[in-house]
Parts: structure tokens; C-alpha cells; sequence
């Protein structure tokens, strides 16, 4: 298939940067989004961004802005895979899915071993799973599995906290006697973990969390293991934090980062009309924009096997895949390179930013 | 005197920044001074006289003939004394961090209306965006003051994170009304949907009809409350049926006891 097309139809890739270029600088406002990148990817939209006076967006912003919202408005107990592998004697699992949002998830946490460090080290790990789905139940021999559908999940966060405290819940007798029994069990833990993805928790029911957290420190050790967005979204908010001082959803409209969760929102910023240009980016796996306007001019960077009729699309490398790509790893927490698999001379998402860059003059719209 | 008059032209290409358009920051400026203030906040300037024909009146009203779901900060920093009108709908954060006046809007506000106030009066006869009072991303703390009455529904989260003041919501209210309320009062006279008064610590959430407030509220049984009538009579001349509300023998439903249990859902019993 075609490196790059215009409307379905094949042209070169150095047309293609150049009309890129012309869209993205007439625009009186343009937007980068998706932003499904590493973190040179990342780097390379954002100062694109930043030279057109647009906003950037990554299309999970709203999972990664829920943790955030937790942590700069309330507080967050965080630590590495690795730490809770090695010390956790007590794991408290939150929703479905989280073997979905992070497939290595049971491999690296080790559940179904000991702690190898701490006052637990070789004591059987307790773990605890609220509300999995399908066979999650399963997954870690010896669990114990406490069912609960999502909608559910932040009214258990609160009265295991209540209970915590001592204070009444309205639940019968029986109930009450379980939840104070599961919080002993958290009470009693020398280094107690909560593992949850904001893909299924919302950031109330985080701040819950988050404030049980900060009450069983009191009397021992807790903290909180939050599995990341996809698409690269934590390594695309690590670089969006030192390029910027903000997450995604900012804009340098004014000339100067201004971070604004509603009003630099893609969908909203392309279906009210506000942005009149839109480059998207997909690198990982070719995910479609959520806008429902289909006819705000569009450029597409996405490792696609079939070229979008509408645009102009450039066809890019999957970080990781056919290109080196560093990127922010779950497993330790930290940015790590991740060699390509299978090598191709596809442009990378930073190559084909930065060529269009190039296209772009400095003050060109004025 | 008549007040000192923006008239709008044209519904602005972009959202526009009017938080420079406060009576206190118009003081001393002649009328081709003002046309020339920027208030885009986009690479393409838009500048007062491109969207207002201005006439000039006494300062301590600025009425707007005609809004738009663009006119972001309006009102933004209002100081005690001053009153603002508005003929029209406004856009994100109407009457951020007022300090008190008076802020009347005729049409639609959009999310964070009053956010941060500290001792502004509004009244919003339309519908209210998300975030009603609520603080800006980051922030500690909502609303500090003042008091809010809304004429048609509020959309998520209204009065997030309320420190004082009171809240009047006469349609309904979306998701999560009065989560992480600290303290001050919160009235819906429609009805609430999905969670109420999540994480709610002192704050006092009265509503006309029921909800769901989840296990960390108690039922502390109905009760005729002497402060309730008292505070009815002050709220008479702004929601009446918020007064009536108040008046009404209501059933106490004490929590969220999941953070402090000092705070309350009032509904009519």
C-alpha cells in the first residue's frame, strides 16, 4: 500500500509533508491529537504544537486526567511493579480489566508468590480482587474474590473507609461484619498495595482509594500501584510535563502553555468548530478520532493497512515494532528503550513531524 | 444612569477572554482605549471593537446586549459593588474568583460558572454547564462565598469541592452533585442523578426529591429544623421554591461517613 495518499489517492511523501504543512498553518487554530506516539513522537508534536499556536490532546487523556486530577488536587501514594512484587504482603486488586489495560500484569506482580523483602518476606502473599471480570476471578490461585460490577466499585471503596473508621454504614449486620473483617485484613498488612486502572475507575472513587491510603498510614504501610493509559499515554504526559509544565489538553494559543481539561479537549475543540485543523496521530495500533465532524481538514500519521478516503494520510512506523522507540514501561516505572522487532524504513512518527516542520516557516500565518 | 453598554456585533470565530471587561478595570479608559484591549486568546486577535459596538454609561453596571457560549471568564475578579448583566449565554468559568457584586446572566452559562467565587450574587436563568462553583483542575477548593441560584439544570459535578456559600439549582442536576463538598449549602429542586454527595464532609445537600447516596449515609430520621425556616426566610426573595423546600419537614440522611460524617442530604420527607 501507498506511504502516503490524499483523499485515497497515492502522492509523495514530500508532497505530502508540504500539504500537511499548508493545512496546519492556514488553520487559525489547529489542533495535534491523539498523540499515540514514544517519546520522540511526543516531543515533536508538542513543539509543532507550540509553533502553531494549536493545543495538543492524547486520546486517553481522560484516564491519564483522572489519576492527575487525584494527584495535584488531593495527593497519591504511588510505587514501581517491582517494589510491590518485592514487599507486598497484602495486593488489593480494583475492577475489571486491569489484566486487559496491562497484560503483563500477573507476571510481573508475581501474586502467587511470596514477598521476597520486608517483615512478610516468604509469608504467602494475601491478594485480594475487587469486582474482576471473567476469568481474572481465577487468575491468581488462592485470591480472594469479591464481586462487584463498576458501578459499584467506588460505593465499596467508601464503606470499606467508613468501616475503617469506625463510623456506620447503612448495610445489614452481616455485610458490615465482612467489609470490617476485609479492612482488618488491610489494618493488619506490613506493606499493602492497591493496584487499579483509571480506565474503570473514575477519579472520585481514586480519591477515595487514595484517602483510605492516607489513613492506613497512620499505623502501617500503604501505597498504590495505577496501571497507565494506552497508546503510550504516560511516557506522551512525562514529556508533555517537561516541555510544557502541563499534561495534554494544553495550548499555546496566547504564545504560552495554558492547560485547560475542558476547553483543549479534542472532541470538543473539533465538534464545536474551534479547531479548524487536525493532525492525528496513532503510532500503536491505528485508533479512529472519537469527533463526530467528518469534514474539518484532516492529516492522519498511522501505521495503517488501509489508507483512510478522506485526508491526506502518512503512513508511519509502530514505535517499538519497526522503529527503537523509548517509552514509559509499566513494569518499572521509568522511560526504557524498547528495540524495533521487526525493522522497516518507514518514517517514524518524530521523522514525519519534523519534516513537516520543516514545510512550516516560523510566522508564515501571520 | 444607564449602565455603560457592550452591544454584540458578531458571535466571536474563537472563544475570547473577557475577563479584562470588569467595571474596576474599565475605570479611566477612553471608549477607543477599550475597543483596542485584546481578548483573544487564539494566534488570530480579536479585539473589543471587532465584536462590541460600545456605549458609554455609568460604570458600576456593564450590561452585555447579547452573549455567546464564547465568552469565557466573564465577570472574572468582580469586586463588591459592581453589577453585570448579561442578555445572552455566556462560555467557561462566568464570575471566576468574584470577589462580590452582582452577576445576572440571561441565557445559558457553561462549565465552571463561579468557580472559585468568593462572595459574588448570580443568578443564571438558563442551564449551567459542568463543575457548577467547582475549582479549576488542580485547585483545593470550590466556591468560598457568595451565593449561586440557577434557573434551569446544572450539568456534572455541581459544587465540587464547596468551601461556603449557598447553591441554588431550580432544574435538575447531572452526576455527582456536591462530591468533596467541605462545607456550605447545595439546593436542587429537580432531580439529582447517579451519585450524590460522594467524599462529602461537612456540607449540607437538600434536595426536593430523593436519590442515591450509596451506604455512607445514615438515616437520622425526619425533623422539623428551626434553622432551616430561618434560613428559608432569607432565601425567599431569590428561589421561592427553594424557601418552600426548606420549609418542609425533611428527613436527614447524615454523611458521607466514608470521610468525616459531618455533612448531611436533607430531602422532603
Amino acid at each position: 500500500m501507498e506511504t502516503a495518499t490524499l483523499d485515497g489517492k497515492a502522492i509523495a511523501l514530500g508532497d505530502a509533508y508540504k500539504h500537511a504543512a499548508k493545512i496546519l498553518s492556514g488553520a487559525a487554530f489547529p489542533l495535534v491529537a491523539g498523540l499515540g506516539a514514544d517519546v520522540a513522537g511526543a516531543r515533536a508534536a508538542i513543539l509543532l504544537a507550540e509553533r502553531l499556536k494549536g493545543a495538543f490532546d492524547h486520546l486517553a487523556s481522560r484516564e491519564t486526567l483522572a489519576d492527575i486530577d487525584v494527584k495535584r488536587s488531593f495527593g497519591m501514594f504511588t510505587t514501581t511493579a517491582n517494589e510491590a512484587r518485592l514487599r507486598g504482603d497484602c495486593v488489593v486488586l480494583i475492577g475489571p480489566g486491569l489484566t486487559r489495560a496491562w497484560p503483563g500484569m500477573l507476571e510481573r506482580l508475581a501474586l502467587a508468590e511470596p514477598p521476597r523483602r520486608g517483615a512478610q518476606a516468604q509469608q504467602p502473599r494475601k491478594v485480594i480482587w475487587v469486582g474482576p471480570e471473567g476469568e481474572e476471578a481465577n487468575a491468581v490461585p488462592g485470591a480472594k474474590v469479591i464481586p462487584a460490577s463498576v458501578q459499584e466499585l467506588s460505593g465499596v471503596l467508601a464503606a470499606w473507609r467508613a468501616r475503617f473508621g469506625g463510623r456506620p454504614v447503612a448495610l445489614g449486620a452481616e455485610k458490615v461484619a465482612l467489609i470490617d473483617d476485609l479492612v482488618e485484613r488491610l489494618r493488619n498488612a506490613r506493606f499493602g498495595v492497591f493496584v487499579w486502572s483509571a480506565s474503570t475507575l473514575d477519579p472520585l472513587a481514586i480519591e477515595m482509594m487514595q484517602g483510605l491510603v492516607i489513613e492506613l498510614n497512620a499505623t502501617t504501610r500503604f501505597t498504590g500501584v495505577h496501571i497507565g493509559g494506552r497508546s503510550g499515554a504516560s511516557g506522551v504526559t512525562q514529556a508533555a510535563g517537561w516541555m510544557t509544565g502541563f499534561p495534554p489538553r494544553t495550548g499555546f494559543g496566547r504564545g504560552y502553555p495554558e492547560h485547560d481539561p475542558w476547553r483543549f479537549e479534542a472532541t470538543r475543540l473539533v465538534d464545536s468548530g474551534e479547531a479548524d485543523a487536525a493532525l492525528w496521530i496513532s503510532a500503536f495500533d491505528d485508533e479512529k478520532p472519537a469527533w463526530s465532524r467528518a469534514d474539518i481538514p484532516l492529516i492522519t500519521l498511522a501505521p495503517a493497512h488501509t489508507s483512510p478516503s478522506r485526508g491526506l494520510f502518512i503512513k508511519v512506523g509502530q514505535p517499538g515494532v519497526t522503529h527503537d522507540a523509548v517509552l514509559m514501561s509499566q513494569e518499572t516505572g521509568g522511560m526504557t528503550l524498547r528495540k524495533a522487532s521487526a525493522p522497516t524504513d518507514a518514517p517514524s512518527v518524530a521523522q514525519a513531524i519534523g519534516a513537516i516542520m520543516a514545510e512550516v516557516s516560523e510566522g508564515a500565518w501571520r | 444612569m444607564k449602565p455603560f453598554t457592550f452591544t454584540l456585533r458578531q458571535e466571536p470565530p474563537q472563544r475570547v477572554d473577557l475577563s479584562a471587561l470588569t467595571p474596576d478595570r474599565l475605570a479611566g479608559k477612553s471608549v477607543a482605549q477599550i475597543e483596542a484591549i485584546e481578548l483573544g486568546v487564539t494566534r488570530i486577535s480579536t479585539k473589543v471593537g471587532d465584536l462590541f459596538k460600545i456605549s458609554e454609561g455609568d460604570l458600576k453596571t456593564v450590561r452585555y446586549e447579547g452573549g455567546s457560549s464564547r465568552f469565557d471568564l466573564l465577570g472574572a475578579k468582580l469586586l463588591p459593588g459592581f453589577a453585570i448583566h448579561v442578555e445572552g449565554d455566556v462560555g467557561a468559568q462566568c464570575g471566576r474568583l468574584a470577589k462580590g457584586g452582582r452577576i445576572t446572566v440571561a441565557g445559558n452559562a457553561g462549565p465552571h460558572a463561579a468557580s472559585g467565587n468568593l462572595g459574588a450574587e448570580m443568578e443564571i436563568k438558563g442551564d449551567v454547564g459542568d463543575f457548577l462553583a467547582g475549582p479549576l483542575a488542580g485547585e483545593l477548593a470550590g466556591m468560598a462565598g457568595g451565593r449561586v441560584v440557577v434557573r434551569g439544570k446544572a450539568g456534572e459535578r455541581a459544587g465540587d469541592r464547596l468551601r461556603r456559600g449557598i447553591l441554588v439549582i431550580e432544574g435538575d442536576a447531572g452526576e455527582d452533585l456536591g462530591a468533596r463538598v467541605i462545607a456550605g449549602t447545595i439546593l436542587v429542586l429537580g432531580e439529582a442523578k447517579g451519585r450524590i454527595g460522594y467524599l462529602n464532609k461537612r456540607g449540607s445537600i437538600v434536595l426536593a426529591r430523593g436519590g442515591c447516596f450509596g451506604s455512607t449515609y445514615v438515616d437520622c430520621g425526619a425533623h422539623e429544623l428551626t434553622f432551616a425556616r430561618l434560613f428559608a426566610r432569607s432565601l425567599r426573595d431569590h428561589s421561592a421554591p427553594a424557601a418552600d423546600l426548606l420549609s418542609r419537614k425533611l428527613r436527614r440522611y447524615g454523611g458521607d461517613t466514608a470521610v468525616y460524617g459531618k455533612g448531611e442530604i436533607l430531602t422532603a420527607d
